[in-house]
């Protein structure tokens, strides 16, 4: 299953040190290319407005503020994403979205990812 | 006392500005006194004396009783007080709102015009109503000057009361208020440069005019009086001389007819002369009933009735006597003058406070409606009278009175019309009919047809036993004539005609009597005939009117003789054939004495006649007419005697009916003009009534609108107070229930009948001893809130107190609202419970995550690192609960971890700086670092060997945005020549110090030993810089 993400582009966005470097190995070793980690709501929107990625991973809670911002930007450019939050529920408009709760197990990620970007379209 | 003109001002609505205008345009050295009287409601204070204080240099005062008036003053009559004036000295009274005085300016006019007379002015000036038109009346009456406003482009705002005394007709002038100050001021100055003495013949110009003009004699009036009358008109139109006066009575008519009125002008009163009419009372009254039943009639003439007092006085002793008798007969009075207008005020019958003073008040009660101040006639006794236009001089008589009343008018006439209208009052009495004349009046020469009954008091009754004088009936002149001129005649043509024949007569016995002398009882010679030459003579020496001395010698002695013969037997005494000495011969004279006597008188005639011999008989034969012929010539003289007198007798009858048709005529007329009177009453108060009821409809509507907003107000209060569910209640100054919500009933035991009842009545559910307390404190205007509970606990409230304020900022009451915490206080509740819990649960967590690593992890180093930074964050944690999951001071942190490896004295450790709280997050990632330089230090470091040392300091730094430095400087640790590139703390220093906290971080060495800066940026989400010491709430660990 890791094959899927040979070469795939993944921006991560997270704020908790451990944790995203956590991610950001895992994913490096699963073949990714990781853009971040980014542990802040302005450079995360810059990201995710400028970068051309395949699919990104965001933490809802990033120090304080919500992520939410950068979904609409990725949503309008048609990029994937996944949600990573301690929080149980999201609101309305992002409950449908996939979403991991913390902790979760690596393997749970990269099977996420993988089913996303098998199943997303061809994007840019 | 002085006589100074006092001006009385009277002025009711609009007032205010007539008078500003009227005292500006009067100049401040004018030398009159001011009073004015306006109508004012009586609790009212009245700011008109200041306003009019404004307007003129006078001094301007409220009137004070017994104060003078003086000159250049004005008195100004106050609120709830009436005013009059005695000997110049103000007399104020004070009336309640019972007797409020609704014709303050009649009562203070007519007291004006008593006291002052001719000195008296009045003016009346804007104002509704007829206040002041009888007050004028009177001031005109007694001789004063009468003013009224006259419209302009200002003025005046309500005309009723100028043009109500303008009606009347006694106002002289009627002018723009500005303009009045300076014609009275020129009325004033004219008194004394008028030059009163006017040649006689002078006034005749003026009777022709009068005469011409208006139909009426007044030659016959008494020339003072005229005189006075024209006088007075010259200063009122300003004239200085005769001929300019009469200049203008030429092309004015207006004042023809002013000076007319002036004329006629008397002072009248009720009952005058009070003994006359007790006279009247007890001895004629009686009789004029005597004898008469109810089919019946007693009728009674008043003669120059001008303004009715007197005709109403005999119609009171009339109704008086009536009402003692079973079946009355009807009485009518007839009351004539000559005024037109004051018949108008005669019917009105409204006579003010003053002019009724001789009536006894048992009398006022009886007769009068009194209408504050003013006396209005019954209407019994205003039935009794009817008021017509009538000249006893021009007009034929009423005729068959039982009465007749002629008080006061004949003094104002010359004797010789004196004479002509006796026997015309005599006429028109029925037989034994009686006559009542004024104290100075009499009846002259007609004694014969007039008995005085009470002479003192002018009662006189008629004489039915006399020889009928011919009968005064003259040429009257018809109406259509009265302009053109008589034929310059300027007495009536019967006096010219008696006084004719008079001459004749004289002439005749002049031409063809007697000679004669009258002499008295002395013989003194009291009157000559003609041609007493040829038997007296005037002898030598001081002239004598001795009869004896005068007479011829020859006749002296039989002149005596005879005289003293008369004097002795009272009767004739005659001489004849005495024979007179004169020059050429001898008279033969007869000569007869007669004693005549008048009265108490008694003279002698001495008639002188030429001795004439006796005539034959045959000589008076043949003068003798034929017997046949004198026969019929004295029948047919007979005849023509009868004829005349029969002729006589039916013009008689007819002059008597048309007398009673004119009369009829006269009656009917009346009534008409009374009843147009009413009807323009009733217009008037119709008028009125619709005008009121305008202002009403107008003020109802706008009543309903107001009551249409309000409720509509108060449906959105109710409707408001339903729908809140927050408990409020509504209490006044002293804690009763105004008014509350319904959401009330679940705190107090409240229905709706509550409402105003104490509170503190009321059993309330609340724990909330102190209510009472707080709201009093609310009084002092601050607002108290509180939590409250139920006494079972079970809700809770907060509680609000608050100052009701009323629309003036007063504090009127005070506001409960009770809003019902329950829910936030159990969700605050909850949230600490959930707080505890989460916290007691996280550090289960991570006990339950470490055991499972102790049990599940081979025991070696890499388990007992794991374990221990599980620990590191089960501390922060533990720090972080402690403080609410808020913070957590930096200073804990490093103790915390520092503290397991310090020495017992805690003496290798130091840790300083200014107090820093770290946010849960950098907390967290923080406590991490300094575990693994803590670790590092006790396996490696400083911490690892006796003698070593770590010390701790941070500083914040800078402005924009502020840095948190910190320094971990290791001291007499082994040396570390190379520091770890990679390794779990490392990396988290280096790496995550950047990525988290966004700050920067170092690893060095310093002679060999460990330092660690780190510098952070000082972001609220991270950092706050506290500066409380007592944020403390850790101790700090063994050191």
């Amino acid at each position: 299953m890791t094959e899927a993400l040979q070469g795939v582009k993944v921006l991560v966005v997270e704020d908790e040190y451990l944790v995203a470097t956590l991610m950001e190995n895992m994913l490096a070793s699963a073949g990714c290319v990781v853009a971040g980690p980014i542990p802040r709501l302005a450079q995360a929107l810059d990201a995710a407005s400028s970068e051309a990625c395949d699919v990104a991973v965001l933490d809802v809670n990033l120090a304080g503020e919500r992520v939410y911002p950068v979904a609409d930007i990725l949503a309008q450019r048609n990029v994937p994403f996944v949600f990573v939050t301690g929080y149980g529920v999201l609101p309305g408009e992002y409950a449908n979205r996939p979403r991991l709760c913390k902790p979760f197990k690596m393997a749970d990620l990269l099977d996420t990812l993988s089913d996303i970007v098998k199943t997303a379209p061809a994007s840019h | 006392m002085p006589n100074r003109p006092i001006v009385g001002i009277g002025a009711s609505a609009g007032g205010v500005e007539a008078l500003e205008r009227f005292f500006k345009s009067m100049p401040a050295d004018n030398g009159m006194g001011f009073v004015v009287v306006t109508h004012l409601p009586p609790n009212r204070e009245s700011m008109l004396a200041e306003i009019i204080g404004r307007a003129t240099q006078m001094p301007v005062v409220d009137a004070r009783d017994g104060e003078m008036v003086e000159r250049g003053h004005v008195y100004v009559l106050p609120a709830g007080a009436i005013l009059t004036i005695h000997e110049g000295r103000l007399r104020l009274r004070r009336t309640g709102t019972a007797d409020h005085q609704r014709t303050p300016i009649d009562v203070f006019f007519t007291s004006l015009a008593q006291d002052r007379a001719e000195h008296a002015i009045g003016i009346v000036l804007s104002g509704g109503g007829s206040d002041g038109t009888l007050g004028l009346k009177a001031i005109k009456e007694n001789g004063g000057l009468t003013v009224a406003q006259g419209t302009n482009a200002t003025g005046p705002r309500f005309a009723q009361m100028p043009t109500s005394a303008v009606a009347s007709g006694f106002v002289d002038l009627v002018l723009p208020v500005e303009d009045i100050p300076d014609r009275i001021i020129a009325y004033v100055r004219n008194w004394d440069a008028f030059d009163k003495q006017q040649p006689e013949d002078a006034l005749s110009t003026v009777y022709r005019l009068l005469q011409t003009r208006t139909g009426h004699d007044f030659s016959e009036y008494k020339d003072s009086t005229f005189q006075r009358r024209v006088q007075r008109r010259m200063q009122v139109v300003q004239a200085v001389g005769l001929e300019e006066y009469v200049e203008q009575l030429q092309k004015d008519p207006d004042e023809v007819r002013a000076l007319l009125r002036d004329l006629l002008i008397g002072v009248t009163d009720f009952f005058r002369d009070d003994a006359a009419f007790q006279v009247l009372e007890t001895s004629v009254v009686p009789k004029l009933f005597e004898g008469k039943g109810a089919a019946d009639e007693v009728r009674v003439w008043v003669v120059g009735c001008a303004t009715g007092e007197e005709a109403y006085s005999i119609a009171i002793l009339l109704r008086e006597h009536m009402d003692g008798l079973e079946a009355a007969p009807k009485v009518q009075i007839f009351a004539t003058d000559i005024d037109e207008a004051a018949m108008g005020v005669a019917r009105a019958a409204r006579y003010a406070g003053d002019l009724v003073r001789g009536i006894s008040p048992a009398r006022l009660k009886r007769f009068f409606l009194n209408e504050a101040g003013t006396y209005q006639l019954g209407k019994d006794l205003r039935e009794m009278c009817i008021f017509s236009t009538h000249s006893v001089i021009r007009d034929p008589p009423f005729s068959r009175l039982d009465l007749i009343s002629c008080r006061n008018l004949l003094i104002y006439l010359k004797p010789s019309l004196q004479e002509q209208i006796i026997p015309l009052l005599h006429y028109a009495l029925r037989p034994s009919g009686y006559l009542l004349l004024g104290l100075s009046e009499n009846v002259g020469r007609y004694a014969d047809l007039f008995v005085p009954l009470d002479h003192k008091n002018r009662v006189f009754q008629r004489r039915d036993m006399v020889a009928r004088p011919s009968l005064p009936f003259r040429q009257f002149l018809p109406a259509s004539r009265r302009e053109e001129g008589v034929s310059g005649a300027n007495h009536s043509p019967l006096v010219q005609r008696s006084e004719l024949l008079h001459n004749v007569a004289n002439t005749i016995v002049e031409r063809f009597g007697p000679t004669y002398v009258i002499v008295d009882e002395a013989g003194e010679v009291l009157y000559f005939s003609a041609g007493t030459g040829k038997y007296l003579e005037i002898a030598a020496g001081p002239p004598s009117r001795d009869v004896l001395a005068l007479a011829s010698p020859g006749l002296r002695a039989d002149l005596r003789a005879a005289l003293h013969r008369a004097k002795e037997s009272g009767r004739r005494a005659a001489r004849d054939r005495i024979p007179v000495e004169t020059n050429g011969g001898v008279h033969v004279i007869d000569l007869v004495v007669e004693p005549i006597t008048r009265g108490t008188d008694t003279t002698y005639g001495i008639v002188f006649a030429d001795h004439v011999p006796a005539v034959g008989h045959d000589e008076i034969d043949s003068a003798q007419r034929p017997p046949g012929e004198d026969d019929i010539i004295r029948q047919i003289e007979r005849e023509l005697q009868e004829t005349k007198e029969r002729l006589q007798s039916t013009i008689e009858e007819l002059e008597t009916a048309n007398e009673e048709f004119r009369s009829s005529n006269e009656e009917l007329m009346s009534v008409n003009e009374e009843l147009q009177s009413s009807n323009e009453e009733l217009e008037t108060s119709k008028e009125e009534l619709q005008s009121v009821n305008e202002e009403l409809q107008t003020v109802n509507s706008e009543l309903s609108n107001k009551v249409d907003e309000l409720d509509r107000a108060n449906s959105d209060l109710n409707n408001l107070f339903q729908s809140t569910q927050i408990a409020t209640i509504f209490l006044d100054r002293n804690l009763v229930i105004r008014s509350f919500t319904p959401s009330v009933t679940k705190l107090f035991n409240l229905i709706p009948g509550d409402h105003g009842r104490p509170l503190t009545d009321l059993v309330s559910r609340l724990a909330y001893p102190n209510l009472e307390n707080d709201i009093r404190a609310v009084f002092g205007g601050e607002a108290i809130e509180r939590a409250v509970s139920l006494a079972d606990g079970k809700r809770h409230f907060l509680a609000r107190i608050l100052p009701y304020h009323a629309s003036n900022n007063v504090i009127d009451g005070v506001l409960l609202t009770f809003v019902d915490i329950t829910g936030i206080a159990a969700a605050e509740e909850q949230l600490k419970v959930l707080a505890a819990e989460l916290s007691h649960r996280v550090k289960n967590t991570l006990a339950v995550v470490s055991s499972i690593a102790e049990r599940s992890l081979p025991d070696d180093q890499v388990k007992t690192d794991l374990i221990d930074r599980f620990h590191a964050l089960a501390h922060t944690h533990d720090l972080l609960s402690q403080a609410g999951w808020v913070e957590a001071p930096l200073r804990d942190l490093l103790l915390a971890e520092l503290a397991p490896h310090a020495a017992g004295d805690g003496s290798n450790v130091t840790v300083h700086g200014p107090p820093v709280m770290l946010k849960p997050q950098a907390a967290l990632f923080l406590a991490l670092v300094i575990h693994e330089l803590s670790t590092n230090a006790a396996k490696y470091g400083a911490l690892s060997v006796t003698g070593g040392r770590v010390d701790v300091a941070w500083t914040i730094a800078g402005d924009d945005p502020p840095r948190l430095e910190l320094n971990w400087i290791e001291h007499g640790g082994p040396e570390i020549h190379r520091l770890p590139r990679h390794g779990f703390g490392t990396e988290l220093i280096q790496r995550g110090v950047r990525f988290e906290l966004q700050g920067e971080a170092t690893l060095e060495t310093m002679d060999g030993n460990l330092h660690f800066k780190i510098v952070i940026p000082a972001d609220p989400k991270y950092l706050i810089f506290a500066s409380s010491p007592d944020r403390w709430s850790i101790e700090e660990a063994a050191s």
